[in-house]
C-alpha cells in the first residue's frame, strides 16, 4: 500500500536533514507504528506522506503511484488525526465536522451523530469547541480524520491528552478500523500504545530507522527466555524456560513455600527500545 | 461551488461570534454618516475645507476597504494560530478555490460599500462606469492586505501590530497631494496611490482610465505574488 525508499527531508532553515534515508513498507490492512522520542522525525515523516511537505528526496509510492503524481484526490483516500487539537474554537463540534465534510464526496461520509456517539461526545455535539477539554478536542480530531471513511489513516500520537479510559477506547477504535481493512500509520512515543495496536513498529532515532519488526518479535528477541518465581517468603529465583518441567532446581524451589508470582522475563517494548537505540523514549 | 460558499458562510459565522471582529462591521456606517452629514456641514461652514473634499472622499473610499481587510486578516491569522490551516492542507480542495472562498464575499461586499459611498456622497455626480471600476479596484485592497499580513504575522498579537503598520501604508499616498508636479508619481510604488489618483481624476472630470489600468495591473501582480507566498506557508 505504502512504499518508502531512501526518504530524505530537510527543513529549509536547518543545517542537516531531519529524515536521513528512511525505507519502509506498510501493507494494506496493517497498523504500522513509528516509535521514537520527541524530535526523532516521526511527525515529519507523516507530514511527507500526507503531502504537507513535498520537497523531499527518495521515493514514496502509495497504491503503486508516486506521491508526486497524486493530485487532490489523494486527500479523499487519506485521513489525518493530528497530534494537537486544531479546530475552529468559535464553532460547535458539529459545525467543525460539517465544514470539513463538505470537501469530500457525499457517498462515503459517515453519520455525524454516530461519530460523536462513538467517542462519547454526543451531549457536546452542539457546544462551541472552546468549551471542550483537550481530551474532547483530541476525540474530535479522531472522528474528523475518519468521517469520510478513508482507506489510509495517519494518527500522530493518537492517545496524547486522553485519560486512560478514552485512550483505551481510541485504541479499540483504531483496531476496529484495521479490522475493516484500513491501512494505519501511527506515530507515538508511547510504548504501551505501540505494543497494543501495532502489527509492526519501527524505532526511529535522529531521523534514522534503527529496527523494524513486530512488537512480539522485538520483545522476544531482546528479552530473557526465563521465568522468575517469587515466593510468599520474599525469596525469588530465575529459571531458564528450556526444559523447565524437568529442571530439578525449579521443581525443588517451588516446593519451598507458597508461590506468589510467576512471570516471564520478556522485555517490554520500552526496554527493547533502550537496548537497541541506547536512548530513552521520553527524551 | 458548494465548498466555496460553505467556507465563505463559515467565515461569517466566525465573524459574528467574535466581538473583536463584528464590531468592525459598524465602520462603514460611521463613514457613511461622516460623508452624508458631517463633511457637508463642515464644508458649508468653513470654506477653506472645500479644496480638500476630494481628499476626504478618497480617504473614505480606502477606509471602506479596511473593515474587511482587518476582518479577513484576523480570520486567517486565527486559523493559522489554532493550526486549523493545516487541516485545509489535507482536504481535497484546490488552493485557488481556497483563496476564492476566503475573499469572494469580503471583496464583493467591499465593492458594494464603495458603490453606496459614491451614490450617497453629496459632492459629485459620478457615472456608473466610474463608480463600478473604482469600487472594483479599491476592493482589491482587501485580499492584498490580508495576504500580506498573513505572510508576515505568525499569530494574532503580531497581526494586530502589523495592522497598525499596514493602515499607515495604505494611507501614505495621501502625501502625494501635497507634493508638487510629477514628483507625486513617486508614491506610485504604493498600490493605493492608483486608487487615489483614479478618484481624484474623476472628481476633476478627467478620464481615470490610465490610472485604473495601472491600478488593476499593479494589484493583480501583487496579489499573484503574495498569494503564492501565502499558500507556501499557510498550510504548514
Amino acid at each position: 500500500m505504502i512504499q518508502v525508499k531512501n526518504l530524505v527531508f530537510q527543513y529549509p532553515k536547518n543545517d542537516g536533514p531531519t529524515l536521513k534515508g528512511l525505507s519502509f513498507e506498510i501493507d494494506k490492512g496493517e497498523i504500522f507504528g513509528f516509535l521514537g522520542p520527541s524530535g526523532a522525525g516521526k511527525s515529519t515523516a507523516q507530514k511527507v506522506l500526507y503531502k504537507i511537505y513535498y520537497d523531499y528526496q527518495g521515493s514514496v509510492r502509495v497504491d503503486g503511484k508516486s506521491l508526486h503524481d497524486w493530485d487532490k484526490h489523494y486527500f479523499e483516500k487519506i485521513g489525518v488525526g493530528f497530534e494537537l487539537p486544531n479546530h475552529y474554537l468559535k464553532l460547535t463540534g458539529r459545525e467543525n465536522l460539517d465544514l470539513f465534510a463538505t470537501f469530500y464526496p457525499n457517498g462515503k461520509k459517515r453519520n455525524v451523530d454516530a461519530l460523536f456517539e462513538m467517542v462519547d461526545l454526543e451531549s457536546d455535539i452542539d457546544k462551541a469547541v472552546e468549551t471542550y477539554s483537550k481530551g474532547m478536542k483530541m476525540r474530535l480530531n479522531f472522528i474528523r480524520a475518519i468521517q469520510h471513511d478513508p482507506d489510509i489513516l495517519f494518527f500522530d500520537e493518537p492517545t496524547t491528552g486522553l485519560d486512560p479510559v478514552n485512550a483505551h477506547k481510541i485504541k479499540q477504535h483504531i483496531l476496529n478500523l484495521k479490522a475493516k481493512g484500513k491501512t494505519i500509520f501511527v506515530t507515538t512515543h508511547s510504548m504501551e500504545t505501540a505494543d497494543q495496536i501495532c502489527d509492526r513498529v519501527s524505532f526511529i532515532v535522529d531521523g534514522e530507522l534503527v529496527v523494524t519488526d513486530t512488537p512480539k518479535n522485538l520483545k522476544s528477541k531482546h528479552g530473557k527466555k526465563a521465568v522468575k518465581i517469587e515466593l510468599a517468603n520474599e525469596q525469588s529465583k530465575e529459571f531458564p524456560l528450556k526444559s523447565l518441567g524437568e529442571n530439578a532446581d525449579f521443581l525443588s524451589f517451588i516446593k519451598q513455600g507458597e508461590v506468589r508470582r510467576i512471570h516471564t522475563l520478556e522485555a517490554s517494548l520500552e526496554e527493547v527500545f533502550i537496548q537497541v537505540t541506547g536512548k530513552s523514549l521520553k527524551s | 461551488m458548494q465548498k466555496i460558499i460553505k467556507l465563505a458562510f463559515i467565515d461569517f459565522k466566525l465573524i459574528f461570534r467574535d466581538p473583536s471582529l463584528y464590531t468592525f462591521l459598524f465602520l462603514p456606517t460611521l463613514l457613511f454618516a461622516l460623508i452624508i452629514w458631517v463633511v457637508p456641514y463642515l464644508v458649508g461652514k468653513y470654506d477653506f475645507l472645500e479644496p480638500y473634499v476630494p481628499l476626504m472622499l478618497i480617504v473614505c473610499v480606502v477606509e471602506n476597504t479596511q473593515m474587511f481587510s482587518f476582518i479577513s486578516s484576523m480570520v486567517l491569522v486565527d486559523e493559522k494560530e489554532s493550526n486549523v490551516a493545516t487541516v485545509y492542507g489535507i482536504v481535497p480542495f484546490k488552493e485557488r478555490q481556497y483563496l476564492v472562498s476566503r475573499f469572494l464575499f469580503p471583496y464583493f461586499f467591499t465593492v458594494l460599500l464603495n458603490i453606496i459611498l459614491f451614490v450617497v456622497q453629496p459632492f459629485y455626480h459620478f457615472d456608473w462606469m466610474n463608480i463600478l471600476s473604482i469600487s472594483l479596484l479599491a476592493a482589491l485592497v482587501v485580499p492584498l492586505y490580508a495576504l500580506t499580513l498573513n505572510i508576515i504575522a505568525k499569530n494574532r498579537m503580531e497581526g494586530l501590530i502589523y495592522v497598525k503598520a499596514l493602515n499607515i501604508v495604505v494611507l501614505i499616498p495621501l502625501v502625494a497631494f501635497f507634493v508638487p508636479g510629477e514628483w507625486s508619481h513617486l508614491f506610485g510604488v504604493f498600490p493605493t496611490y492608483w486608487i487615489f489618483k483614479s478618484v481624484e481624476n474623476v472628481t476633476q472630470g478627467i478620464s481615470a482610465g490610465l490610472m485604473l489600468g495601472i491600478g488593476f495591473a499593479f494589484f493583480a501582480g501583487l496579489i499573484w505574488f503574495t498569494s503564492r507566498s501565502f499558500l507556501r506557508r499557510h498550510f504548514m
